[in-house]
């Protein structure tokens, strides 16, 4: 439905005098929060033994200053069911380092992160992905029929409940695309997802190009994460009209010691595919 | 009547049989007074008109015509003087003898039309009614809203009415409209008293209503009278014309965006008349002339016709159907639109009792069909109508509405349609719903002294949500729950399912809802008047975007979403003054909503079976002061119209636990204005030259801005602040309007006219929406701004022959 959204803006661009600019914008600050970017990601036929999670600070919004990370902490994975625990080593630059850890599709683990005196846990559990079975290009599908799109053939699990991240990086870009499913609709069947960049003068962008280089990373996530990263994607990029209401996003790290100061970010356990594609000439 | 209140919920039956014997007793009074009645049209065309004024001259007894220009006036037998006025129209006046009771049917005739044997002493402009308890009421004539400036040259009925106080929308380029702070789906918008859903063309640019073809168009803010029921907010009756019956005549008009063209003429001799008007948007045309793969546009038609059998009856068939279409590339298709028609017969049983029956169909319903996926996705509503009203002239100082009417529901929330064998998509079809809403009113206008008017009645609304379908059960009953632990709402997890049979009925839900008003002339003047009236609304749209979409679904109170219900509270100041070349109108309201919707972070809607999940119930609650002054006579008209109000929501936890949605705490709902100005202008040079203005300064509308960002996923994530805790920088424009009728077709049967419209002239950039995000190629943070409109100019040309 986010293609829906697009469509209505893109006709209203087409059919009318509408001007689109960036303005000048006073904002509320919020308070600071710790940031977990605790993405425990294993790489199908890899040991997946190393491991890192990342610790920062949030910031006020038009803040340019280097991000604030979060050192001194201590980090811990432990699995549910063994007890075995994973000590999370500080780099001193906001980066906690573990090359021991053990991951065990569908094992729930916890997280546990000391800070400032405050505890915060999380809990989660290990999912894995199906794989990709093709990589194709095209030009005639997608939003734009001139352009080129990427797209990647997999094939849904036979029980329902299977949800997807896709994480998609252009050598040369500086910002990767993310994008969100769910088999709701598509349980079971052979799934061909494609990804477009759409040209945006303003900012230096060019659609795919024969030459391009794309890292395309497909995760399986739980259904929690899905709900919490389909709301993060949906408002990247901001929210228009046809869009809900945005909202702070809450994660699943729980602040023991205060609850009201939770932090951002989310503690996940994926299995991801990963994979290149260049563009070639038609 | 008033011991109604207390038997609670009556059976039809029952109050049937109470109404037959308060017909007989007054049937029974009324002794050495005559009535007179008739109906009142216009001379040109024929068409009956709505909300004349009879008054018998010298006296304080007179009436208003009712929606098919009918009246009825009982006074001592004697000689009177019986005065009509209208407004826009020249005043008649002619000797009566009542000494018997006559049928007495008026014809009067334009301003600017020529003069006939009737004695014309003054024009009766667009004035404060004083004595008339109705409160909170809007009507709009037609003329006033063809000459005020549109943008892109397409005249619009609801964007005039917002220029009045109390009425705004959500920006450019949305759908609808908003009374007295209440939501969208909380009107009611009648075309010939069939439930229009969707008030818009493309996404809310323009109205689906073809000013060519209407006549009357009639909002009540609050006071709404007991006939009508079924939504908290307000009820706007648009009435179609009913074509012209003296002769052939076409209306059409070539515009930048569309055209319309209308043709009208006598049918069965003199005895009935026709309309037929269409009108279509050609931007699709200049798109595919421009080599453009997507499309957008729009058609609709209205259609109407009537016969009369006799003198004491009438039929009415009236239809509309309109649709919008848009397309992008091959990948996408979709259309969508309102239906709806109107077999309406017209009785009057004696000179004091007159009855309308309608038999009512309306439709709303969506299709888009992606073509590269291979799936089609079909949505709508259908309701069937069915409601017989009578309005009962007693006496010169007591009159009674009454009626009854159901209506029944066929919602067909979503279904999906693999579109080929290959199609990644699997077949889906959410559960159709079905119920039935009715209602029964009674209202009596009662003139207690010469000035003190009272207006009190009841309306009982029952709905019954239908079975044919399951409804899910949930662990303890709760469909949404509080998680402590992360502090976030989550969909409850289900335990089973209840399966109901089509003769079953789910849930039954009944209301009473009181109205009352009363007007109190304080001198020939002025007068002040109260109300109170309580609604009932038992179908909610869905939508938690920013702004309605056409493909927002409706949905029927259940086991899990209670009715709303609303109260409100008003008081108005009317006065007319400088010998009624103005007038003044201030009111003040509060009202509140329960059991309104409200949203969970992160709700989903799109293909959702058990939108239960996705919703918690809250609360509305708005207030404000309303001014209207205006200059109804000379060259020169027009009004300065000024709102201060405010409107809230609140949604707790309940059932669901935890605090609620925002915390539970009141925030500004989406609709909220703070102020609100608009000042409207016309000024007639001479025949040929006129001019129109339009000034709207409006505080922005609440948004939420992000108030933190911090990194994840390589990516600078926007955190955002409170629901609608900050504001849109204000709105605001002025556009004019010059209208041209070249001399030379003055005095001929073809009549044409220009109309040149700037809208927004000073190119002021209203955000539509601003939006927060990185910038791709530096990454740093921005705001980005959409304004639709800038300075819009257009030519349209009308004509008339």
């Amino acid at each position: 439905m986010k293609t829906f959204k697009k469509i209505i803006l893109a006709i209203i661009v087409i059919a009318f005098t509408s001007c689109v600019d960036v303005v000048d914008v006073e904002v509320q600050d919020g308070p600071t929060r710790l940031v977990v970017e605790a993405s425990l990601n294993w790489e199908k036929e890899t040991a997946g033994n190393e491991q890192t999670i990342r610790l920062s600070e949030s910031s006020p919004f038009f803040s340019t200053d280097t991000v604030t990370e979060v050192t001194g902490a201590s980090v811990v994975v432990t699995n549910d069911t063994s007890g075995d625990e994973f000590v999370f080593a500080d780099q001193g630059n906001g980066e906690y380092l573990s090359t021991t850890f053990e991951p065990v599709l569908g094992q729930s683990y916890s997280l546990r992160i000391e800070h400032n005196g405050e505890v915060y846990t999380a809990s989660e559990t290990m999912t894995p992905v199906t794989d990709i079975t093709d990589i194709f290009q095209k030009r005639e599908e997608g939003f734009n029929d001139e352009e080129l799109e990427v797209h990647i053939v997999f094939t849904d699990p036979e029980e329902e409940g299977n949800n997807y991240l896709f994480k998609f990086q252009r050598e040369g870009d500086l910002l990767p695309g993310l994008e969100v499913g769910e088999d709701r609709f598509l349980n079971g069947n052979e799934i061909d997802w494609w990804y477009e960049i759409e040209e945006d003068e303003d900012e230096n962008i060019e659609p795919f190009q024969p030459g391009d280089i794309l890292q395309i990373e497909m995760y399986g996530i739980s259904r929690p994460y899905y709900d919490y990263i389909k709301i993060l994607v949906e408002q990247l990029g901001g929210t228009s009209l046809f869009d809900s209401t945005p909202v702070a996003v809450k994660g699943n790290c729980i602040n023991e010691t205060n609850p009201e100061n939770y932090a951002f970010g989310y503690f996940r356990l994926t299995q991801v595919v990963k994979a290149s594609y260049t563009f070639v000439e038609e | 009547m008033n011991r109604r209140s207390q038997l609670g919920p009556v059976t039809k039956s029952t109050v049937w049989l109470l109404w037959f014997f308060l017909l007989g007793c007054a049937l029974a009074m009324g002794q050495n007074s005559y009535t007179v009645s008739g109906t009142i049209t216009d001379k040109s065309n024929g068409e009956t008109l709505f909300g004349a004024s009879v008054l018998l001259a010298g006296t304080s007894i007179g009436g208003i015509t009712n929606e098919y220009g009918f009246y009825s006036i009982t006074a001592p037998a004697g000689e009177y003087t019986l005065r009509i006025t209208y407004m826009g129209y020249n005043e008649v006046q002619m000797k009566i003898n009542l000494v018997q009771d006559l049928k007495n049917d008026v014809e009067v005739s334009e301003f600017s039309t020529e003069l006939d044997e009737v004695v014309v002493t003054a024009d009766e402009p667009e004035r404060a009614l004083l004595g008339k308890p109705e409160m909170s009421v809007v009507k709009m004539n037609m003329g006033t809203v063809k000459q005020m400036p549109v943008v892109l040259g397409e005249v619009d009925v609801l964007k005039s009415l917002q220029m009045l106080p109390g009425v705004t929308n959500n920006g450019e380029g949305t759908g609808g409209f908003h009374v007295r702070g209440g939501a969208q789906d909380q009107n009611l918008v009648l075309l010939d008293e069939a439930i229009i859903y969707n008030t818009s063309h493309m996404f809310g640019f323009f109205s689906v209503f073809n000013a060519d073809a209407i006549k009357d168009v009639k909002l009540y803010k609050g006071g709404i009278p007991a006939r009508f029921g079924g939504r908290v907010s307000s009820v706007l009756d648009i009435r179609q014309k009913d074509g012209n019956n003296k002769n052939f005549a076409l209306t059409g008009g070539i515009g930048l965006i569309s055209s319309r063209l209308t043709a009208e003429g006598p049918l069965f001799g003199d005895k009935g008349s026709f309309l037929v008007a269409g009108r279509r948007s050609y931007v699709d045309l200049l798109l595919k002339a421009a080599g453009e793969d997507n499309s957008v546009s729009f058609y609709d038609l209205n259609l109407k016709t009537n016969y009369a059998i006799n003198a004491n009856n009438r039929l009415f068939l009236s239809g509309y159907f309109g649709r919008d279409a848009f397309k992008l590339g091959n990948s996408f298709d979709s259309s969508y639109g309102n239906a709806s028609g109107n077999l309406r017969w017209n009785h009057i049983f004696n000179d004091r009792l007159f009855s309308n029956l309608s038999a009512i169909w309306s439709r709303y319903d969506y299709d888009l069909e992606f073509a590269q996926d291979e799936f089609e996705w079909v949505s709508s509503i259908t309701n069937y109508n069915l409601k017989y009203d009578f309005k009962y002239y007693l006496s010169d100082a007591f009159s009674l509405d009454f009626g009854a009417n159901g209506i029944y529901y066929d919602f067909d929330p979503g279904e999906v349609n693999p579109t080929a064998d290959t199609s990644p998509v699997n077949p889906l079809k959410l559960d159709q719903k079905r119920a039935l809403e009715s209602g029964i009113y009674i209202n009596a206008e009662h003139k207690l002294t010469p000035s003190l008017t009272l207006q009190y009645g009841m309306r009982y609304s029952a709905f019954s949500r239908l079975g044919g379908q399951p409804i899910s059960e949930y662990a303890n009953d709760q469909p949404v729950v509080y998680n402590s632990l992360l502090g976030i709402y989550e969909r409850g997890e289900v335990i089973g399912e209840k399966e109901y049979a089509k003769n079953e009925t789910i849930e039954t839900f009944g209301n009473l809802e009181p109205r009352v008003s009363l007007a109190y002339l304080l001198n020939e003047d002025s007068s002040i008047k109260a109300g109170y009236s309580r609604t009932a609304q038992y179908i909610h749209l869905l939508s938690n975007t920013s702004s309605v979409t056409p493909l927002d679904v409706w949905t029927p109170s259940g086991p899990f979403i209670k009715p709303q219900l609303s109260n409100q509270y008003a008081v108005g100041y009317f006065r007319n003054f400088l010998d009624k070349a103005y007038s003044l109108e201030v009111e003040t309201y509060y009202k509140t909503v329960d059991n309104r919707i409200d949203y969970i972070d992160g709700s989903d809607l799109i293909g959702q079976n058990t939108i239960e999940t996705e919703i918690l119930n809250g609360e509305m609650r708005a207030y404000g002061l309303e001014l209207l002054l205006r200059k109804n006579e000379g060259d020169f008209t027009g009004w300065i119209a000024y709102t201060l109000s405010k409107s809230e929501q609140r949604t707790l936890g309940g059932n669901a636990g935890g605090p609620g949605i925002n915390d539970g705490d009141w925030y500004n709902s989406a609709f909220d204005r703070t102020h609100d100005v608009s000042v409207s202008g016309a000024y007639q040079l001479n025949d040929q030259w006129s001019f129109g203005t339009n000034l709207v300064f409006q505080t922005g509308r609440p948004v939420t801005y992000p108030n933190g960002q911090y990194v994840y996923e390589g990516l600078s994530i926007a955190s955002y602040a409170p629901r609608n805790s900050d504001r849109l920088p204000a709105y605001h424009r002025m556009d004019v309007s010059v209208n041209y009728k070249p001399r030379k077709y003055q005095n001929k049967r073809f009549k044409g006219e220009w109309v040149l419209s700037i809208y927004n002239l000073y190119n002021r950039k209203n955000a539509a929406s601003i939006s927060f995000g990185q910038n791709l190629e530096t990454g740093a943070n921005q705001a980005t701004r959409t304004a639709i409109f800038g300075i819009v100019p257009s030519l349209t040309y009308n004509f008339k022959f």
